[in-house]
């Protein structure tokens, strides 16, 4: 169970979207996707508001790793229960939205992509998935595909857009999922991230915002350093 | 949910890939150099007899329409564990049990070759079967010379020898809590010998590991 603001959800699958947004596919040289390209982040990932992001001594003490992303994306979580949902009843199914960062281990990522590995180690370290800082209802959303996104780090503007640049919008995205997967209630599907992803380093300071939901703070600390905070 | 008497409540499910040297060359894949691990969500667990469903989406699908069984040996972990020793493993092992790894085979070679995530070919409904009971570490003297094999249909189509694996549990548990932390009821699959192949609707799948049993599911097309 994690608490998102006043309201607690108990996710069984984190799934999140590569390569959503065209600007983001031409700076990781990435195929346009003809389907939503979907990857699992693992549990243990997840932190909300105001937690440390700790990054790792593995990748910190490795010249071959030691770069960490940060990738802002608008996240929805599930409502109920449901499988091969249309198109058009998709918002009946979606309990809110919120801001989620995508904290990625980027050069262990690229190795891993080049040797046709799986995305998963470099994206499910602990606390690589930082979300809040709150749920807004459906309700309280008018349109999810007109917000803007953006991503500070140390106050300077790093990744800014609009949801309206998503590739596959949410009831495209959801559908396509559903044909897949059984999705419970508080399963979480993040959306992609906008061009500008880059390195944080240990002592940054990440603040990612979306217009009508909020702002997700988190600071970036090196393992070992969390008793000093 | 209910392995046989023990309820575990796993947060997720590893795999290992290419485990077995015979495996890696039957997938044309490099052998690895440290564990490949990726990812099975909740939904795609099943246990107890119940059928493996074949997605209609893929059934219907020529590009896609190849589905694969894997036996697999799985661990369960008894408590929460990050950073853990390989002289420690077996301190955080509740026990083991047979995992079938079942995989959209068509889906995965196509998503690999683009250097896609692996993902949606291993993780449909009914994807990841377990069971029929969780064995202690005191009744099984050594997991790594286990007889294991897979028949389909009545005829043998996996056999082999858990020591063949390339990496022994306690360095895939060693590497894998190294990058995050596991949960008590958490499970891994240590991966899946030569002779992979395809099942249909109608087939019988009956997956045996010594010492811990047997697991029979029927394969049926979805609705």
């Amino acid at each position: 169970m994690i608490k998102i603001g006043d309201i607690s959800i108990s996710p069984t699958k984190v799934i999140c979207l590569g390569t959503n947004y065209l600007d983001h596919i031409e700076e990781t040289g990435l195929e346009i996707p003809k389907e939503p390209l979907l990857f699992p982040k693992t549990l243990n990932c997840l932190i909300t508001n105001n937690q440390p992001v700790i990054f790792p001594k593995y990748l910190n003490n490795n010249r071959k790793y030691n770069r960490v992303d940060y990738e802002v994306e608008l996240a929805f979580i599930v409502k109920d229960k449901c499988k091969n949902v249309s198109s058009d009843d998709v918002y009946d199914h979606i309990l809110g939205y919120t801001v989620f960062n995508d904290i990625t281990a980027r050069k262990m990522q690229t190795k891993d992509i080049i040797s046709q590995k799986p995305w998963f180690r470099s994206k499910s370290f602990d606390t690589f998935g930082p979300i809040g800082p709150v749920i807004k209802t459906v309700n309280e959303i008018k349109d999810p595909h007109n917000l803007n996104i953006e991503l500070k780090v140390n106050g300077k503007i790093k990744q800014a857009s609009n949801t309206k640049h998503l590739l596959f919008k949410i009831p495209e995205t959801f559908k396509y999922i559903t044909q897949l997967f059984t999705m419970e209630p508080g399963d979480i599907i993040a959306t992609g991230t906008p061009a500008g992803i880059g390195p944080v380093v240990p002592g940054d300071l990440i603040e990612a915002t979306i217009e009508e939901i909020g702002t997700l703070t988190n600071k970036v600390i090196l393992e070992g350093d969390e008793d000093n905070l | 949910m209910k392995i046989g008497s023990t309820e575990i409540k796993p947060t997720k499910i590893v795999c290992l890939g290419r485990n077995y040297l015979k495996h890696a060359k039957e997938l044309d894949s490099p052998v690895p150099t440290e564990p490949v691990f990726f990812v099975k969500t909740k939904n795609s667990i099943i246990t107890d007899g119940k059928p493996i469903i074949y997605p209609r989406i893929l059934y219907e699908n020529e590009e896609f329409n190849r589905v694969d069984h894997e036996v697999e040996l799985a661990f369960i972990l008894s408590k929460r564990c990050k950073k853990i020793s390989s002289e420690n493993a077996f301190d955080y092992i509740q026990g083991y049990s047979i995992f079938l790894d079942i995989t959209a085979r068509k889906m995965q070679i196509f998503d690999r070759n683009k250097n896609l995530p692996w993902y949606r070919s291993k993780n449909f409904d009914t994807f990841s079967v377990i069971g029929p009971r969780i064995v202690p570490p005191n009744e099984i003297e050594d997991p790594h010379n286990l007889n294991i094999e897979l028949l389909l249909n009545g005829k043998i189509q996996q056999s082999s020898n858990t020591s063949y694996m390339i990496f022994k549990i306690p360095e895939m548990l060693e590497y894998l809590s190294n990058f995050l932390t596991l949960e008590k009821g958490d499970f891994v699959a240590t991966g899946t010998p030569s002779g992979v192949g395809p099942i249909q609707p109608g087939d019988v799948i009956k997956a045996s590991i010594e010492k811990i049993g047997t697991i029979t599911h029927e394969v049926i097309l979805e609705d």
